[in-house]
């Protein structure tokens, strides 16, 4: 066996590409429920008091949510926040705490409004633009496999089973996905 | 692939980008399946709310009945439409019942391919029963009427309250509610294997109604018990029972498959829904029963009744006497209801508060009967106080009630026992307050599960009568679990079924299943569109129905009368008139497909746009033909329970008191005309009789947004047409 070369010391986190910066990285220092002006009509309220029902599953309806729940909720409301900005308005738990700390309803209230203020969904060609990218024959579709790694790997990866979940029925007999028939499915919810 | 190279390439190049849009997709995806789990539990809470307003309907209909029976005079029209439903069983003595329910004279054809039995039973022919069940077999009727003749004669000897032990190792198999739904019990069966020595199973009621297969369901049932008298278990549920049953489709069952000897099949099963035992404990420690409890559950009472005096767990036994009438059941109900406005919130499946109050789904106190009979029967009471005989003068309620109150009370308690036993649903809070949702047993809370233990010595409730997305539920600390079996139960993929195997630790272990191939080949995504399409068509039908008090109720909103109006006033209009307490906000873009720029709704249009159509009658008063889509399976009950050779037709003379009975039920007028113009749609052949399916095809509501025409909606009232879900080759 060779011995080993001394190596040079490397230079210091200079690797090939820099590293990608974070998307939508909050510069919102931590959230303050006091700051925020509550602007819902008295109807809206009531609705988002039904389905903050919907979502309470204590056992003596104590109108409380887990945070785990509290994105779940702002999503079915219809907003559409990265989990970043959910964690951002829930202050930065710890994640053991995701599951056992609660939240009520007033409490609720401020961060759905930030959440509502905050619009940044991304437009379906903004969509069609980013998966062009791995789209390397550029003839309108993109390899499922491909796509699969990459909603599990980068950004805010999602598990295997959401990821099947999201593709079944997706694919073509080759494997491929029509991504623009795939953005259109996604976003009619 | 290949793909380790290019995708480090990939990402070299348009890493930035990539991220971008995968967070994006992660995004728009969370927010799909968020959206998809909000509207599946209000989906489920829509089919929840029709379902159990249409219990409270028939229990107020049946209240209805009782009370017209307590107060008509003898030889009225209208008493003796309904009178047979009440009347005891003429035949009383056992050897009576084994010659009426003769099977030795039918005769078994040569053609026919289903099974034969002999007796005593055995297991072959038990196990052969599920087999050709599963075949699409149907069991001769002399088969039948033999295995439910000794099937009756086992249950006798049986007590109110089976006591069953673990002991031996032996793990007890206990199944909820099954709906005639023969696919789950067959996925039970192949998954836990069926009824033996080993084996044993507890069956917690309901067996029957909605499902299509409920006659084989309670033929297997009934086989295995009589196989196995020491192994298997049954327990009476608020579905046994006949006047349940004239609305929920199990007699409907019964007939069609049954054309000759249905009635006695059906006169038998009477008598043994009644036997069946009413509660189980197993270790001395586990309670199983169907319903629940209530604050004033007694399991000594309980085991000390004579269960068999309750046909129908609706109504308290008349005492044979003859100076006697029978309290009108609704009494103590009627005092409950009848304090002020009682606002209070339940635990429903959706732990949903619902602000419920004595103006329920269909406000009618029988006060204001009373008004009314009292009005237009005034000559018929002074006669029928002049009359002798068993209904004389003691007939008069208030006198009745007095003279056998000491008597009475005794059996009004055991009679709450059963009723409570039958058809209470837990609650989240403290206290017991009545079911007025159901319209019958109570809702009770975690300090009387508590208090009921203690006092009994027991340490958990196993209970069924509510259906649960998983199949099963714990509350009240977990001691009190629900478990139900029928999967797929509101529609193919609504819901699990559940089974629970109970050893000598006594420690619940649970298994979960859904039945149904069908399944298999929806995606996700299709089968929650389905139960989603299901419940948006119900509800329609529902909307549709009350077209005429809508419009109404818009008008007041609509001072301009432009014929539009906000929305927030359509859905607290909408509210006023359905008090289903379902998010109409919420649900907008569901109901309402047309747009406008400041959304505002036009009201008249929305109607078009349910794309609901309803009967070809234009000759019809507009009124009384959303009476007949609102009330339709009440109409329909009423018409079996009049129809009483159960042929299927009613005389033109029925028809009319009818609706007469209808009309005074519903505080309606519907005159003579109005009358003959319905019978005229129908009676096609002038013959004089109508016949009762065509009548209520005739005036059904159809999607026009839906292909499957064919098959009534479940929760119209009848069985549903579940011949879409073939049966599972798989099992």
């Amino acid at each position: 066996m060779a011995p080993k070369k001394k190596e040079e010391p490397k230079p210091a986190a200079a690797p090939a590409a820099p590293k990608p910066p974070e998307p939508e990285r909050p510069k919102t220092p931590v959230f303050d429920p006091a700051t925020v002006t509550l602007e819902f009509t008295p109807e809206q309220i009531e609705d988002f008091k039904y389905s903050f029902q919907l979502f309470d599953t204590t056992a003596t309806n104590e109108m409380k949510i887990t945070y785990a729940q509290c994105g779940d909720l702002i999503r079915a409301l219809g907003q559409n926040p990265t989990n970043t900005e959910i964690m951002n308005v829930l202050g930065k738990p710890k994640v053991e705490d995701m599951h056992t700390k609660m939240l009520d309803f007033d409490q609720f209230l401020p961060m759905h409004q930030h959440i509502c203020k905050a619009k940044d969904c991304g437009t379906y060609e903004d969509f069609v633009e980013g998966l062009r990218v791995f789209d390397k024959e550029g003839n309108g579709t993109v390899m499922g496999a491909e796509l699969r790694h990459v909603l599990a790997t980068l950004g805010e990866k999602m598990r295997e089973d959401e990821v099947d979940q999201l593709m079944q029925n997706q694919e073509d007999a080759n494997g491929c996905i029509n991504y623009e028939a795939f953005v259109k499915y996604i976003m009619a919810s | 692939m290949g793909c380790g190279v290019s995708k480090s390439n990939q990402f070299h190049k348009n890493s930035g980008k990539a991220i971008k849009s995968a967070v994006l997709i992660q995004r728009w995806y969370r927010q799909f399946v968020a959206r998809k789990e909000m509207r599946r539990r209000y989906t489920w809470h829509i089919f929840q709310s029709i379902e159990y307003s249409g219990e409270q309907a028939q229990i107020k209909l049946y209240n209805f009945l009782g009370y017209l029976m307590d107060n008509f005079t003898p030889a009225s029209n209208e008493r003796n439409l309904i009178s047979h439903i009440f009347r005891e069983n003429e035949v009383c003595r056992d050897a009576e019942w084994e010659r009426y329910f003769c099977y030795k004279n039918i005769e078994v054809p040569d053609l026919y391919s289903g099974p034969h039995l002999t007796f005593p039973l055995t297991v072959e022919q038990a196990v052969g029963l599920v087999e050709a069940f599963r075949n699409k077999k149907q069991l001769h009727s002399r088969y039948v009427l033999q295995l439910l003749l000794e099937t009756w004669k086992q249950l006798r000897l049986l007590p109110n309250i089976n006591r069953i032990s673990t002991c031996h190792s032996k793990e007890i198999t206990i199944c909820g509610d099954l709906h005639g739904q023969l696919e789950d019990l067959l996925l039970i069966f192949y998954k836990n294997d069926m009824p033996s020595l080993e084996k044993p199973y507890l069956f917690n009621g309901d067996f029957v109604d909605r499902g299509k297969d409920s006659i084989e369901i309670l033929i297997i049932l009934f086989s295995f018990l009589l196989v196995y008298p020491s192994e298997v278990y049954l327990n009476r549920g608020n579905h046994e029972d006949h006047i349940v049953n004239l609305r929920y489709g199990f007699t409907k069952e019964v007939l069609s498959k049954y054309r000759m000897h249905g009635k006695r099949i059906l006169k038998l099963l009477q008598k043994i829904f009644s036997w069946l035992p009413l509660a189980t404990v197993i270790d001395q420690k586990v309670l199983v029963i169907h319903g629940g409890i209530s604050n004033t559950t007694d399991l000594n009472v309980l085991a000390r009744v004579d269960r068999h005096n309750y046909n129908s767990a609706l109504r308290p036994p008349k005492k044979r006497h003859p100076s006697v009438a029978g309290v009108p059941i609704n009494s103590d109900m009627d005092e409950e209801a009848g304090s002020t406005n009682k606002v209070f919130q339940r635990r429903p499946s959706l732990k949903f508060p619902r602000t419920l109050t004595k103006d329920g789904f269909q406000n009618r106190s029988l006060q204001d009967f009373s008004e009314l009979l009292r009005v237009n029967t005034v000559e018929d009471v002074e006669i029928h106080k002049r009359l002798p005989g068993p209904l004389g003068p003691e007939n008069d309620t208030s006198q009745s009630c007095e003279s056998q109150s000491c008597e009475s009370i005794s059996s009004e308690d055991e009679w709450k026992q059963i009723l409570d036993l039958l058809w209470s649903d837990p609650m989240a809070q403290d206290g017991c307050v009545p079911n007025e949702v159901r319209g019958g047993g109570c809702y009770w809370g975690p300090d009387v599960t508590e208090d009921f233990l203690n006092r009994h010595n027991l340490q958990l409730i196993i209970r069924s009568h509510e259906c649960k997305q998983e199949g099963y539920e714990f509350c009240h600390n977990r001691k009190v679990l629900t478990l139900f079996s029928a999967s797929n139960y509101y529609d193919v993929g609504s819901n699990r079924g559940a089974y629970v195997k109970l050893g000598p630790d006594l420690v619940p272990y649970l298994v979960q299943y859904q039945a149904s191939s069908m399944i298999r080949e929806l995606s996700v995504r299709q089968s929650a569109g389905r139960s989603e399409r299901s419940a948006n068509k119900v509800l329609r039908e529902q909307l549709f129905a009350h077209k005429s008090d809508l419009i109404c109720a818009f008008k007041k909103l609509d001072s301009e009368n432009i014929g539009r109006v906000s929305l927030a006033d359509w859905a607290s209009a909408v509210e006023s008139v359905m008090r289903l307490g379902l998010p109409w906000r919420i649900m907008r873009s569901q109901l309402v497909t047309g747009r406008s720029a400041d959304s505002s709704i036009d009201y008249y249009e929305w109607f078009n746009e349910l794309a609901i159509k309803g009967a070809n009658a234009d000759h019809i008063d507009q009124s009384l033909l959303e009476t007949l889509y609102r009330h339709r399976s009440t109409l329909e009950t009423i018409f079996r329970i009049v129809d009483t050779d159960n042929s299927g037709f009613i005389t033109m003379e029925d028809f009319r008191q009818t609706w007469k009975l209808l009309s005074v039920y519903l505080k309606m007028e519907i005159t003579e005309e109005a009358i003959s113009d319905l019978a005229v749609t129908i009676d096609s052949n002038q013959d004089g009789s109508i016949d009762i399916e065509e009548f209520m095809e005739a005036f059904r509501l159809t999607d026009k947004k839906s292909r499957l025409e064919r098959g009534r909606s479940m929760f119209m009232g009848t069985a549903t047409d579940l011949t879409k879900l073939e049966g599972d080759p798989n099992i």
